[in-house]
Formats: C-alpha cells, sequence, structure tokens
C-alpha cells in the first residue's frame, strides 16, 4: 500500500478474553429494556452503568453492550465517541478536573494545579501508579464565581487553594454527591428486577462486592 | 399526478417523491450529496436547499417563505411552488460548498474519483474558485476499513450514504459516525471491518473521492474509461452494471439503476467476477482433428467443415444419435442459432440444457429479512440465463433432456456425436461428467478454458465471454434483459454470437435485435426485451 494507513481489519478485542460485565451490570442493563420501545435506546443508560461500575468503558465492554444489545459494535463507538465524558481507555478511579479558564486562573489555578501534580506525583492526561487519581484539566467548570475550582469525578469543589490540596485528596468522600441525580437512575422503583439484589449505580462498592 | 412548478415551469411528477426528485427528474441540475432515491432521507449537507411559496400568516398572502426549505426531505404536493433560481438560493449553494471544501485536501491529480467527483462538478458549477480558508486544513488519517475498501477521511463530506447504506441496505452496520462536529469521522469498530457481500456498494454512492476500491485504485484514470451498458452473469438475478473499459482491458463493473431487478445496487461477486476473462489460459484458437491430424482451421472455414462431418455422421449413424448441450451462460440467442444449426443438419437430434451451478443458499437483505421484504437478493443459482435458453429448448419442441438424465444415456451409448458448450467462469466438468467424453465419435467442444471433454473432441472451439458477446439473458424473474459487447475476444477468437450465425446459414453481421426479431416469430417471449430507463441526467 502507498499510503500510510489505520489498519481497521485488526483485532482489539481479544474473543477468548473473559467478560469484563459483570451478570450485575448486564441485569441493570436489562432492567431499562421496559422502559423503551427498543433495545437500541437502552444504549445510553447502558453506557452511563458500564462507565459507573468500571470506571471506562473499554472496546472490550463496547463489544459486550452490544451484545446485551443486540446491535452492532459499530453503533455503540459511534454513540460513545459523540459523547466527550465518556471514557474510552483505562483511567483512576477519581478524574480530576481542574479548571484552565481565565476566572480560575486569575485566582491562582495554576497554583493548585501545580500543588495537585506535585501530591499526586503525576502530570496531566496521566493516572496515579494505584490507579486513584486521574488528572485532567478543561476550559470551564462553570464556577467562576467560586474560583478557582475543580471537579472529582461529578462533585465540584469551590475555592480551591494549595493548601486545602492535600486534605481534599485524603478525603474518602471527596467525589460523593449528596443528592440523588434522579429517580429513574438511581432508585428504579417501578421495576422489580433492578431493586432485587442490585444496588443503585452511584453505590459502585456495593455492587462490585455482590 | 401532483403538479408542481419549478422556476415558474409547471412540471407534473409522480406522486410521493421529494421536490428534489421531481427537480432532479424533470431536468434540474439540483446539487445534492446527502439525497439517494435508495436510502433514507437524512437533509444533512443543505446544498439542496430551495425557495417555498407558504401563506403569510398575517395576510394569508402566499409569499416567498422567509427560510430556505430542503428540497429532499419536502414531499411534492399539488401546486406547490419553489424556486431554485434565485440568489438567496445560489448563495446558501455557495456557503455550502466554501464549507464542503474548507478542509479538503485538494490532491484530485492523485485522486481516483477525479472526472466523476461531485466535489469537483458542484465546486465547478455552484462554488467558487479560490478558498479563504487561512488557517491549517485538518488532517484525518487514512483507514483500512476492510479487506476491498479504502477510506480517505480528508475527502469526506460526511453525506452519511455509506453508513445508511450499511444500515439499511445490507444490513451488516458496520460502519458508523464516530466523534461530533468539524472532527466526525467515518469508521468502523476495530476487528469489525467493513466486509459484507455488497460492500461494494459503499464505494458507488460515495459522491467524493472517499471510499475507494482497492481492486481499481491508482488503475486507470476515470475519463479515458468507456461504459457499456450489460447485464451481470454472476447469478440468475440479473443485475444491471455498466463495463467499464479502456484499451480492450475491463477495469471495473459498475451497477446501473434498474427499478424492476437490482435497484441502484450490486453484490461483490458479480462486481468482481470479470477478472476470468482477461485470464491468459484462455483458449484463443479453433482446433479440428482428423484421426492423428490436428490443424488449425480458419474461421471461415469452420463452418463447411463442421456441416460436413456432422451431415456425414448423421447419414451413417442416424439423427438420434446426435446431441447438442447448451450453456446458461450462452445468449437467448445464440442458443437459438445454434439449436437452428442442429436440427436443420439432424432434425431429431436432443437438446440438452447443461449443469446449472448452484452454491450454498440465497442471500437475502438486509441480512435477516425474508422473501418479501428483500431490497436485494443474489440467488443460490450461478448462470444468468437458465430460463432463457430453457425457453428457446422448450419451444423448439422435439427431443429434450436435462444434463443428469444425458450424462446417464451417454453413458448407455445412446449418442454419438454431440455439441457441447461450455462457457463457465469456473472448471465445470465433474469426473463423472468427463467419462462421457470417450463415447463420442463426433464431439465438438465449445469453451471459455480447456477441460476434461477436449481429449476426445474432434473439433474444439474457443467461446467468448459475455464482455465480448451482444445478445440477452432471461433471469430468474423471467425478464429478458439485453446486454451490448464491451470490448473484442482474445486474438484468434471469434464472437460466438457472429459464429453461430455463420453456421446457421445466415450472412452478414450478427446483431442481437435483429435475431431477437427473428425468434419473436417462433417464440413470442422474445418478442421484448426490458431496458430499464435512464437515470435523471444530473441524479447521482
Amino acid at each position: 500500500m502507498s499510503w500510510k494507513t489505520i489498519d481497521r481489519n485488526q483485532q482489539v478485542v481479544d474473543p477468548k478474553a473473559p467478560p469484563v460485565l459483570t451478570e450485575a451490570v448486564r441485569e441493570k442493563i436489562r432492567s431499562f429494556f421496559p422502559r423503551y420501545e427498543t433495545k437500541r435506546a437502552v444504549l445510553l443508560p447502558a453506557l452511563h452503568i458500564v462507565q459507573d461500575a468500571s470506571g471506562h468503558v473499554s472496546w472490550q465492554a463496547m463489544v459486550e453492550i452490544a451484545g446485551v444489545l443486540e446491535i452492532a459494535p459499530s453503533d455503540v463507538i459511534d454513540t460513545i465517541s459523540f459523547y466527550t465524558h465518556f471514557w474510552t481507555e483505562h483511567k483512576g478511579k477519581r478524574v480530576i478536573t481542574v479548571c484552565r479558564s481565565i476566572s480560575c486562573e486569575v485566582m491562582g489555578g495554576a497554583a493548585v494545579l501545580e500543588e495537585l501534580k506535585t501530591r499526586l506525583g503525576i502530570e496531566e492526561h496521566q493516572t496515579t501508579p494505584d490507579g486513584k487519581y486521574s488528572l485532567v484539566t478543561e476550559e470551564c467548570l462553570a464556577g467562576c464565581d467560586h474560583a478557582p475550582c475543580l471537579l472529582i469525578n461529578e462533585k465540584l469543589h469551590k475555592r480551591v487553594k494549595p493548601a486545602d490540596v492535600a486534605k481534599l485528596l485524603a478525603d474518602p468522600e471527596n467525589d460523593r454527591i449528596p443528592v440523588p441525580r434522579s429517580d429513574l437512575f438511581d432508585a428504579p422503583k417501578d421495576h422489580g428486577a433492578a431493586e432485587a439484589g442490585v444496588g443503585t449505580t452511584s453505590d459502585v462498592q456495593e455492587m462490585r462486592e455482590a | 399526478m401532483p403538479k408542481i412548478t419549478i422556476d415558474n415551469k409547471e412540471v407534473e411528477c409522480r406522486a410521493g417523491i421529494p421536490v428534489l426528485q421531481a427537480a432532479l427528474e424533470a431536468g434540474w441540475d439540483v446539487p445534492h450529496y446527502c439525497y439517494h432515491p435508495g436510502l433514507s432521507i437524512v437533509a444533512s449537507c443543505r446544498l439542496c436547499l430551495m425557495e417555498m411559496m407558504m401563506p403569510d400568516p398575517k395576510t394569508k398572502e402566499m409569499v416567498w417563505s422567509p427560510k430556505l426549505a430542503p428540497s429532499c426531505q419536502t414531499p411534492v404536493r399539488d401546486g406547490l411552488v419553489v424556486r431554485f433560481d434565485s440568489d438567496r438560493v445560489r448563495h446558501n449553494q455557495d456557503i455550502c460548498m466554501e464549507f464542503f471544501l474548507l478542509n479538503h485536501p485538494l490532491d484530485c491529480p492523485v485522486c481516483d474519483q477525479a472526472g466523476e467527483c461531485y466535489l469537483q462538478d458542484y465546486s465547478y458549477k455552484f462554488g467558487r474558485p479560490y478558498s479563504r480558508m487561512m488557517d491549517q486544513k485538518l488532517v484525518n488519517p487514512k483507514k483500512d476499513i476492510g479487506p476491498r475498501t479504502l477510506l480517505y477521511q480528508d475527502r469526506c463530506v460526511m453525506c452519511s450514504r455509506c453508513v445508511r447504506f450499511t444500515d439499511e441496505i445490507s444490513g451488516t452496520n458496520e460502519l458508523c459516525l464516530v466523534n461530533r462536529g468539524s472532527r466526525t469521522e467515518i469508521d468502523v469498530f476495530p476487528g469489525k471491518p467493513l466486509d459484507n457481500p455488497l460492500q461494494g456498494n459503499v464505494v458507488d454512492i460515495c459522491p467524493v473521492g472517499s471510499l475507494l476500491d482497492k481492486d481499481f485504485l491508482f488503475k486507470r484514470r476515470v475519463w479515458e474509461l468507456t461504459g457499456t451498458p450489460s447485464v451481470c452473469p454472476t447469478c440468475a438475478t440479473g443485475c444491471s452494471i455498466r463495463i467499464d473499459h479502456a484499451d480492450n482491458t475491463i477495469y471495473r463493473l459498475k451497477p446501473r439503476h434498474n427499478p424492476k431487478v437490482n435497484q441502484w445496487w450490486i453484490c461483490d461477486e458479480g462486481r468482481f467476477n470479470f477478472k476470468y476473462v482477461q485470464d491468459a489460459k484462455r483458449i484463443a484458437a479453433p482446433l479440428v482433428r482428423r484421426g492423428s491430424e490436428t490443424s488449425c482451421p480458419d474461421w471461415n472455414d469452420l463452418p463447411q467443415i463442421i456441416r460436413f462431418r456432422l451431415e456425414e455422421h448423421v447419414r451413417e449413424k442416424g439423427d438420434q444419435t446426435v446431441a447438442a448441450v447448451f450453456s446458461p451462460f450462452m445468449a437467448c440467442e445464440e442458443a437459438w442459432l445454434l439449436a437452428r444449426f442442429i436440427r436443420s443438419v439432424a432434425p431429431q437430434a436432443t437438446l440438452v440444457l447443461g449443469p446449472i451451478p448452484m452454491v450454498g443458499e440465497d442471500q437475502r437483505f438486509p441480512v435477516g429479512t425474508t422473501n418479501g421484504d428483500a431490497k436485494f437478493t443474489i440467488l443460490r443459482e450461478k448462470c444468468p440465463n437458465r430460463r432463457g435458453v430453457g425457453l428457446v429448448l422448450t419451444s423448439l419442441g422435439g427431443p429434450s433432456l436435462e444434463f443428469e438424465p444425458f450424462v446417464e444415456q451417454c453413458k448407455k451409448g445412446a449418442f454419438s456425436a454431440a455439441w457441447i458448450v461450455g462457457g463457465y467462469p469456473t472448471p465445470w466438468v465433474s469426473k463423472d461428467t468427463a467419462k462421457i467424453a470417450e463415447g463420442f465419435e463426433f464431439l465438438i467442444v465449445q469453451d471459455i478454458f480447456e477441460n476434461e471433454l477436449m481429449a476426445g473432441a474432434a473439433i474444439i472451439l474457443p467461446a467468448c465471454a459475455w464482455t465480448e458477446r451482444e445478445g440477452s439473458f432471461m433471469n430468474a424473474a423471467g425478464i429478458l434483459q439485453p446486454f451490448d459487447r464491451a470490448i473484442t475476444p482474445p486474438e484468434g477468437a471469434k464472437r460466438d454470437g457472429q459464429f453461430l450465425f455463420d453456421m446457421a446459414g445466415y450472412s452478414g453481421l450478427y446483431m442481437g435485435d435483429r435475431v431477437r426479431a427473428m425468434m419473436a416469430a417462433d417464440i413470442p417471449g422474445f418478442a421484448e426485451a426490458y431496458v430499464p430507463p435512464p437515470e435523471p441526467p444530473f441524479a447521482h
């Protein structure tokens, strides 16, 4: 071939590898089926469930989701790549997103970022060796009135000073949001199968133990 | 039929079609990328926008609507008034073309699509000759998305025709759109490449040079190719195709629109089944054996030699010992001419339809559909003209046999002279069939390639592939479709039709439609051949 090309004929998923989706995760995905007319429509909830359970959605997870929903794996990557907040590569359990926009910058966001890098021992777009934290920056977290701010998973931390970083990292609850996100997602009541045995998606730990 | 007004001209159109299709059918050149009549409508390219008359909400007076409307998504209805010939429409086409060409690499000199590219055509006709883009162009990787297809993402205009094709026609769903906005790309899931029996069509429907056929890649500039309308001989579906050739060499086969048979599509099996035509192993000269002597006579002498020796045989052994095997790859006209000749020498000769190659099962698309809903079917009967040849043989009456009983009869010594026509692209003489060659005193074998029967043959004749012949095939649905010859036979060979025309005692040039007219006098089934209506000039 005279052109340099990316070879898409190569397998990225080992067909013999053990499944990455546990039966509990699969059952939770299936519990969404009655809510929609087609199984394909469950794709977005399924991606959320898998990302909550394993932190990211790997190639193999995509193939397995496609299997559960009876769609082509290309449909899964079509959707997952449209949304920027789905992770397709391995990341730490908690993702720290530091704002690098103008308000946070003038209020000392850069110093917070430097402190985080020193404490965690990693650079941007890296993950700590113990797999606990990943570090990224983003343009704006919509918290300019509380600058500088940072996000740990889905929890926003406001007015962070470099001196607070150590305490923040030590807090085991630093990514917990006190309020449930929606009844539909966290407490499915009208469907029996979801309640029996499977915890809510925010209780990732419980689900792992199950 | 609804009547609509386009650019002050009243146009009568088919009911239920979009305005764009009506305009194209009436001869307008409306630029469009994403619209394809065989696929669902997404109205994403925005090139076909038009102005439409609508009632003013306050005065109820009919005025041009303030917004442009996509003509591909607006169905025709009686009394609709639209216009494409307006400054606002032209301005939209201009800015859309600028947008499409923003990141385009302008590599037409090395692009296979150049010459049949709708980026070139529309840029020339509706765009502007310069670019205002000052920033670095986005560069995307080239992708090897399947065993037969390459994706050159930089040239893509994101019409999503290919994605919709794998979604709706093949039903295999390999292609998808990844990422978002200006970074959108066509892609497959890694390890699940574009590999289905219809995948070649995505190259055809790509309006630009983004999807490329590896087989045709860098082979020939398209403006050097001559397109000859033909019919695919690979299975009994009989899809309409176009043979693109130059310098007596076939470079590619493309589908032609045929509303009764294949719509806009052909399968890969048919698309790439032309390589055998250019095989160096083809027989190119006739051979005559008499005892231990062999000679290569002139084509002009052959009819007399064959007639003389066959008549001699009939005098000695009687006409019931003569048989002729007709290949299902023969055109109806050729079968008729050969049958006429055989029956003129031996009126009680047995006419036999050759073996019908059957491979696997019928394949229906989209995958998983049953007979009624299928949008495309690949039949297991891998020959084009079983019904046509069969109709010739049954219409002529007299003794005839199926191939299997014929082989059995041969083993019992029922026949001592035969004319056997092959013409199969793959070896077709089984071990069992090869045994019958010994039983003949006078055997004529006509085939493209050497076969096992030829060892005992008195006369060996080169046959031609369908690209070199002219005639008609009758497909599985009984539709008779004529095809033209595209290239000349290999040097030394002669077109089957012309030779059989001479054999049957006619003089002059063999022409398919002329012979069909003669046949129609005996067999009314050949009175009318179906030629699909041409596509509108600016549709694609």
